[in-house]
């Protein structure tokens, strides 16, 4: 496999849950979609920092042994898992809690299970709430983010990935198969801009902190509250206008003819 | 069968492999053999669904490039335009139903097989965004295999966009519905393609989001006959309806009649 990827793959990569761990002293997580079930890649839930800012946190990470893929799906989130999100969404909203978003995560679950519940939908959902929120939010790709779920999450105010990390339409496999294996993946990962070094240049990522940082966790902590503490008092019709100038702006690189 | 005019007029049905002239596939486009629904091209999709000549494209806002010099791409564009003569996997319009007036939204899977990318999203929220000015009822009729990995994150953000474009729509009592065919998959399917008002199935269309071979590469899986078909669909709640292409025109007809929107009235 090739380097980069075995990086962000890596059962001791920097996962979801030891950022929150760290970020927020008090946590209270928040399970289950009360309809379908839970999702064990997703930890949700709400607490506040060590200086006392309440937030909302949605973490996805793939694991850190076998046993945890196996229950976590690898991270590859099932409809439990969005509707979760967006139960704890609605939450966040009534208690005005600003978001954080965490994610090392594959492209969809290619399962009949998550079809027959309408992964389509989830997603679609996800992606639109996340657009409406009226709190704050900010994505944070700590390894791999792919494809529509990676996408909702990423629907974001402000967004920060490790400088080793990738968020693209595809996994880099997918993209080189359409490619018919004329690239290889690792050539793949360089044919569209997925690095969190083209992205930040295209100004789709706000910030890209040194994943080799001495501590990158009270760094990232550091920068996720230093983004977040000018957006709170923004109004919630900024915080929404906000986010699709960030999307229309990007898409406006590319020329009309 | 020799008194078919022998040259072009002959297509293979997709589903059953067989060779069906051009008559035979008649008015709707269903294989003899197999009843199987052939996939439509826009323009024959709008000729079944609106009055005629009463569709009025909207003016062309975006052309695609190959932006970020993907290999193949550009070939890909310029086959895709040379095959179907469309500029773009989407076309609409305003046109009437049986008298009621519609922005009409239809997607092209002959075209790169539909996929959603910066000039189809540009293309749908403009027609989104004018049909809320005018308040005129929208139908999106849906064909893609998804997102458009060729232009990357740009066609992933489309799909923000849109959403972006239909929670405004939403917001005002303008009936949005939506005619899911075949294919719906993907960056579509997870976007506007059920961010309707009502949403219909036409029969026989696969609609999901993964498709049945990216599944099977993840596990070995028997997938039933049945698996993502509209029927399925609606077996499952996930639409209002499955709809056999004769009665779809007329189907909605019906429902622009039951909403009878008029406009919403505004003061000053
Ligand atoms: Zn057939």
């Amino acid at each position: 496999m090739d380097e980069r990827l075995k990086r962000l793959r890596a059962a001791d990569r920097l996962s979801a849950p030891t950022v929150i761990q760290a970020l927020l002293p008090t946590f209270v997580p928040l399970h289950g979609d009360r309809v379908l079930g839970d999702d064990a890649a997703l930890t949700a839930g709400f607490g506040r920092t060590a200086d006392q800012q309440a937030l909302t946190v949605l973490g996805i990470d793939r694991g850190q042994n076998v046993n945890e893929r196996r229950q976590k799906n690898g991270g590859a989130l099932t409809v439990p898992g969005y509707r979760t999100a967006l139960r704890v969404l609605a939450h966040t909203e009534k208690f005005r809690m600003p978001v954080v978003s965490l994610l090392n995560m594959p492209g969809a679950d290619a399962s009949p299970q998550s079809e027959e519940h309408g992964q389509s939908q989830a997603i679609a959902d996800l992606i639109a709430a996340m657009g409406q929120l009226t709190v704050p939010n900010i994505v944070v790709f700590l390894g791999e983010g792919h494809s529509g779920g990676a996408l909702g999450f990423a629907n974001a105010n402000r967004v920060i990935m490790l400088d080793d990390s990738l968020f693209n339409v595809a996994s880099p496999e997918a993209v080189a198969a359409i490619l018919h294996g004329q690239q290889t993946v690792s050539a793949a990962i360089d044919l569209l801009p997925m690095t969190a070094a083209a992205l930040k240049q295209r100004g789709l990522v706000d910030v890209v902190i040194d994943h080799r940082a001495p501590d990158l966790v009270a760094t990232l902590s550091t920068q996720i509250i230093d983004l977040l503490v000018p957006l709170l008092p923004v109004m919630p019709d900024a915080l929404i206008a906000q986010r699709e100038e960030k999307f229309q702006a990007f898409l406006e690189q590319w020329p009309l003819n | 069968m020799s008194h078919y005019p022998a040259t072009g007029q002959w297509t293979t049905c997709r589903v059953c492999g067989r060779h069906v002239h051009a008559r035979q596939w008649g008015t709707w486009r269903q294989c003899p053999y197999c009843q199987a629904w052939q996939r439509l091209t826009a323009k024959q999709r709008i000729d079944q669904l609106v009055d005629a000549d009463s569709f009025e494209p909207l003016p062309v806002v975006a052309r695609s490039q190959n932006q970020l010099a993907f290999p193949g791409y550009a070939t890909k564009l310029a086959q895709a335009t040379e095959k179907t003569g469309l500029t773009e996997a989407v076309v609409a319009g305003w046109a009437t139903i049986q008298t009621w007036p519609v922005m009409l939204i239809v997607m092209d899977s002959h075209f790169m097989m539909g996929t959603l990318n910066t000039t189809v999203s540009r293309r749908i929220m403009a027609a989104l965004k004018q049909a809320r000015q005018r308040q005129v009822p929208v139908i999106m009729v849906t064909a893609s295999g998804g997102a458009r990995m060729q232009e990357g994150i740009y066609a992933l953000v489309g799909m923000n966009l849109i959403l972006a474009e239909m929670a405004r729509l939403a917001a005002v009592p303008v009936p949005v519905i939506s005619v899911l065919t075949d294919p719906t998959m993907g960056g579509v399917s997870a976007s506007f393609a059920f961010k309707a008002d009502v949403v219909l199935a036409e029969a026989g269309a696969k609609i999901g989001f993964a498709g049945p071979r990216v599944i099977q590469q993840t596990m070995p899986v028997d997938l039933p006959a049945d698996f993502q078909s509209a029927a399925s669909l609606y077996e499952n709640g996930a639409v209002d309806a499955v709809i056999a292409r004769p009665e779809l025109r007329d189907q909605l007809g019906d429902i622009l009649a039951s909403y009878r929107f008029q406009g919403v009235s505004t003061h000053g």
